[in-house]
């Protein structure tokens, strides 16, 4: 698409990275998450298992692996649908405007009104430990976003000169949207799935956090975290595993974006 | 425009309270079980409880009737602030909640202003020292900051302060000291963020034309700054910390939790846990009212500051 | 006489290795007046930011400045010359005041904090300077709130509310119509009476107004100089010589034909805009070849209007006739700014090559259309971004006529480019467009160039600001 800065490069290879070696583990390994050896607890790290096991002598590496691709699936699937989605419906209320762009306005300000994570939450109390359930409540919040960048944009892109002339020299709807609009929404759409794809996995391992998302013995990130949190003397290196795994995916989503900012 | 500001953020209060009780009316309708069951558990305790009371506290509730009927009952209780009581502890959830909102705000409130104290200095002197080793420094911290959950960044202060050196207590309620760790982390976790933005606002400011006419205007550099910089830098500064209120109360949630810190993030968390749907309704609602709330304040905040908004209502 | 308050010995401007000013010298002396004459680009306005100390950090001068008969003065002493001995009036005043402070507030504190005089008199003072300047009740009025003339003013009080002798001018009728011009003509000229003046523009009519010495430069160049008269009257140098021309304007071809049937008719056409009357029961029509003036300061209505003739916006009350020729693809329009016009992410070429699979048009043509409009093959190989803004009007022109239109509508096509490049393009529009007798509607700022085009004008020019009459209802009027 666009030359790549350092930061895109780091940000690529730390995703690629990580993303490696939950495929390694899938391939290769393929532990079992659920798999209890009281005898086992915390045993150190081996070549049969790199990361060692936890507190009920379950493999670390398998249940790290496993963490991590749900919160990639949950990061991919929550930006593909919302982007398609914010898109798709912003590009629409920006055009058309009149009672298209009210309804939706009206749906996006009561989504607005109540801050993201909670809303999550309600969501996810509805169904307990349902990644689908998670995966709509996640996407429900992320697409506002899209929703209202990509309708301010098409309300002035429609406006602009270079529109103008293309509508007054005939072309229809899908060339000013190939040639004009897309053009410019791209790297909007790149930048807002980058940090939205980071918010999609700080989303899904607060609520594990809490106790609220997915239920054990499914490997997710921070219910990993609240597990290991009452071992962290005897095994601190345990518990750093899941606090860095976010850490390096947030990190990894954040700098593939390469502006700072949101 | 001053019932401007008002009305639209009753009509997000009237929203958070419809899409709260709509979520916790299906909430109730998916409970597994009977309900006037639970209710009646909920009154007398399980051990007294038998289906001739739940029978009454069907018919007195009205639970026998149509779905429509109890939704439209259901919202009807909810503008009376009728929230009902706890299945868990069978008290009234506004008598709970009033208790928990106290220890709510003051973590709340605390860790804004800690979080403005950090980052209102940063802020400015890196706008104003742009590509300094400080302003590096704060870049990479906040980068670093951003991308973990507010949580991580608790544990890792309750890792090195609370179980490495002792200094503080891991979690609960009591002095000061109990409030120290769960306000710095919601702190921290939000001048990563508005550090950076004081920063952006200051450096454009100060790159303003209007900031270098002032100082041809004859106007010294203090001068200058004090008089056409700080209330330029302070308009969207304002207006960022409403964006911020999300991040306030979604940390309030994951901080009380991590540190069972007895307000109402905690009792949400551990009412959605325990399906406590009363409790779940009541917790989210004033959340949602406290977010309006802030917003509202932000408003009219800018409101003052900002002369142009009060010259358009004249017009 | 008195002694130079301003000399500038042998000053260069460098970024990195080349040189954007070279070697420029200039003494102003109190009742003078020197004026640097040049396009856009050519590094007049650097000259202003080293005379006051104010250079981007990336440049570099060379050279010497002697303020007030100090040589070389620090940086610091020239921030204690700044409002005080040295002003500097600023470009774009709406940007260059504080958005948030009204507008007596952002007077009477140069007053308080420059000149040292408490808070009460300082008020008073800003007052008295107000009224004077026909601002008696903007005082509580932010810059947003202001219209352009009136921001120019209130920056110049600001500016020189400090008590300098010397004030610099940046282009200070930047993007102002001839009223506006007027008016900051008149604010300069009273300044020269008891201070000196250098003025930085590209506009012949302020530096004939102004008198004094005038230096032509070009690219970082002197070109000419000498004295207003001489220069003006007898250029020496081709570039003086073309820039003069280009202004006068005198060799438009104005033998147009009139008289067929009308393509369009506008019957009483009214428009608001917020509580603004636009234009209210306007009416006129245009045939075949005819050429069509819309004059009005900015923000007017002059786009409006022209977008309700094109059929891109809604009018209020009244109606647009269109006759049947004017067909979807043969209403066109050239835009101010040409870059905006085209998609930025694909060549010029495809640009032509998506209209002509559109509407099945003739690539044969193209070679010899190049060729009248004067542009180079290989420019259809390159993106908007990378042409000259002459060259890319000068192709919308070429996208345009591909077409063969019945109506263009030319929205200030030649306003955003330096003055001999738009008196080419203008000359080219007009030739073009008659040679297929297409209606033009020209909408611009410069009255001069209408009058010598226009077969009529509709003026949208709502009643002067400072005659204090209610401003909310314009007077739109046919004239000739």
């Amino acid at each position: 698409m666009m030359g790549l800065n350092t930061s895109q490069r780091w940000g690529f290879a730390l995703l690629f990275g990580l993303i490696a070696l939950a495929g390694a583990e899938a391939l290769f390994w393929q532990g079992d998450i659920a798999l209890q050896q009281l005898d086992a607890a915390f045993e150190g790290p081996s070549l049969a298992e790199p990361f060692g096991r936890d507190h009920f002598g379950r493999s670390n590496f398998a249940r790290l692996a496993s963490a991590l691709r749900t919160s990639l699936l949950m990061a991919i699937c929550s930006v593909a649908l919302s982007s398609v989605l914010g898109v798709a419906l912003g590009m629409a209320a920006g055009w058309k405007r009149g009672a298209v762009d009210r309804t939706l306005s009206f749906v996006v300000n009561v989504l607005l009104a109540l801050p993201g994570l909670i809303l999550v939450l309600l969501f996810g109390a509805l169904i307990p430990g349902s990644f689908a359930m998670l995966y709509l409540a996640i996407s429900l919040v992320l697409w506002v976003d899209y929703f209202r960048l990509i309708r301010a944009r098409t309300i002035s892109l429609i406006r602009s000169p270079e529109v103008e002339a293309s509508r007054l020299y005939g072309f229809g709807v899908w060339y000013i949207f190939k040639r004009h609009l897309w053009p410019n929404f791209r790297k909007d759409v790149y930048t807002l799935s980058c940090f939205g794809a980071g918010n999609a996995v700080l989303a899904l391992a607060s609520i594990g956090f809490v106790y609220v998302g997915l239920k054990p013995p499914h490997a997710e990130l921070g219910l990993m975290m609240v597990e290991l949190f009452p071992y962290y003397s005897d095994a601190p290196w345990v518990l750093l595993q899941p606090l860095c795994a976010v850490i390096c995916l947030v990190l990894s989503f954040h700098m593939i974006a390469g502006t700072v900012d949101e | 425009m001053l019932i401007k500001i008002l009305g639209r953020r009753l009509a997000q209060a009237v929203f958070v309270a419809w899409a709260v009780g709509t979520l916790t009316f299906f909430l109730m309708n998916l409970l597994p079980g009977d309900f006037a069951y639970r209710i009646a558990a909920g009154r007398y305790g399980y051990d007294y409880v038998n289906q001739a009371a739940a029978d009454a506290v069907r018919a007195e509730l009205g639970l026998d009737r149509s779905v429509w009927l109890q939704y439209l009952d259901w919202f009807r209780d909810l503008l009376r602030f009728n929230l009902g009581d706890s299945l868990v502890s069978g008290n009234p959830v506004s008598q709970e909640l009033a208790h928990q909102l106290g220890h709510s705000l003051q973590l709340a409130l605390f860790a804004s202003l800690l979080s403005l104290l950090i980052a209102v200095p940063l802020g400015l002197y890196a706008g104003r020292q742009v590509g300094s080793a400080l302003d590096r420094a704060s870049l990479f911290i906040s980068v670093l900051l951003r991308a973990q959950p507010v949580f991580v960044i608790g544990l890792v202060l309750v890792l090195i302060f609370a179980l490495q050196f002792q200094l503080l207590p891991v979690a609960g309620f009591g002095g000061s000291r109990y409030l120290i760790l769960p306000a710095l982390s919601l702190a921290l976790s939000m001048a990563a963020l508005s550090s950076r933005m004081i920063r952006n606002a200051t450096h454009q400011v100060l790159g303003s034309s209007y900031y270098q006419f002032a100082r041809f205007k004859g106007l010294s550099e203090q001068q200058a700054f004090t008089h056409h910089a700080q209330p330029n830098i302070a308009l969207p500064v304002v207006a960022f910390i409403g964006i911020q209120a999300v991040s306030l109360i979604e940390g309030i949630v994951m901080i009380e939790s991590l540190f069972s810190w007895p307000g109402i993030g905690h009792a949400l968390a551990h009412a959605i846990f325990g399906r406590d749907v009363p409790m779940i309704q009541g917790a989210a609602l004033v959340m949602g009212l406290l977010f309006v709330l802030i917003n509202l304040l932000v408003d009219l905040c800018c409101y003052w500051l900002d002369p142009r908004q009060r010259e358009e209502g004249l017009q | 006489m008195s002694k130079p308050v301003v000399e500038v010995f042998k000053l260069s401007v460098f970024a990195g290795d080349s040189c954007l000013v070279s070697s420029l010298s200039l003494a102003l002396k109190r009742g003078e007046a020197v004026t640097i004459l040049g396009e856009t680009g050519s590094g007049k306005s650097l000259l202003a930011q080293a005379i006051m100390g104010a250079l981007p950090k990336e440049l570099t001068a060379s050279g010497d400045v002697r303020l007030f008969g100090k040589l070389n003065p620090s940086r610091h002493e020239r921030e204690q010359m700044w409002g005080q001995q040295v002003a500097m009036l600023p470009q774009e005043p709406w940007l260059s005041l504080d958005p948030l402070m009204k507008s007596q507030r952002q007077l009477s504190l140069v007053e308080e904090l420059v000149k040292q005089l408490d808070a009460k008199r300082a008020r008073q003072q800003a007052q008295g300077s107000l009224s004077a300047m026909g601002l008696a009740d903007d005082g509580n009025k932010v810059p947003s709130q202001l219209s352009g003339g009136m921001a120019q003013r209130l920056a110049y009080l600001c500016a020189t509310a400090g008590g300098a002798d010397v004030l610099i001018a940046d282009e200070p009728t930047k993007g102002l119509d001839d009223s506006r011009k007027q008016q900051v003509i008149g604010l300069l000229q009273q300044h020269k009476q008891h201070g000196a003046l250098l003025t930085i523009t590209h506009d012949i009519d302020v530096a004939q107004a102004l008198g004094g010495e005038i230096i032509v430069m070009r690219q970082g160049q002197i070109v000419e100089r000498g004295s207003a008269e001489d220069v003006l009257n007898t250029p020496r140098s081709d570039y003086a010589k073309a820039l003069i021309a280009a202004h006068s304007q005198d060799h438009f071809p104005i033998a147009l034909k009139q008289g067929n049937a009308p393509l369009l008719k506008v019957r009483s056409l009214s428009k608001q805009r917020g509580n603004k009357q636009l234009f209210h029961d306007l009416s006129f029509q245009m045939g075949e070849g005819e050429v069509l003036g819309v004059a009005g300061d900015s923000g007017a209505g002059k786009s409006t209007l022209v977008d309700i003739v094109l059929g891109l916006t809604e009018c209020d009350q009244g109606q647009v006739e269109r006759a049947p020729e004017l067909g979807p693809g043969k209403m066109l329009k050239l835009y101010q700014d040409p870059p905006a016009a085209f998609p930025r992410e694909i060549s010029l070429g495809q640009s032509l090559e998506d209209l002509c699979q559109l509407h099945k048009l003739d690539r044969s043509q193209l070679p010899e259309l190049l060729a009248r409009l004067r542009l180079d093959e290989a420019i259809l190989a390159r993106r908007p971004s990378a042409v000259s803004g002459g060259e890319l009007q000068r192709f919308a022109m070429l996208r345009a006529l591909l077409m063969k239109p019945k109506l263009l509508v030319a929205d200030e096509p030649t306003s955003r480019l330096d003055p001999i490049v738009a008196h080419q393009t203008l000359e080219l529009l007009i030739e073009q467009t008659r040679k297929i007798g297409c209606a033009l509607i020209l909408v611009s700022h410069n009255r001069r160039v209408m009058n010598q085009l226009c077969h009529q004008i509709v003026d949208l020019s709502p009643l002067e600001d400072t005659q204090r009459v209610p401003v909310d209802f314009s007077s739109a009027c046919l004239i000739k």
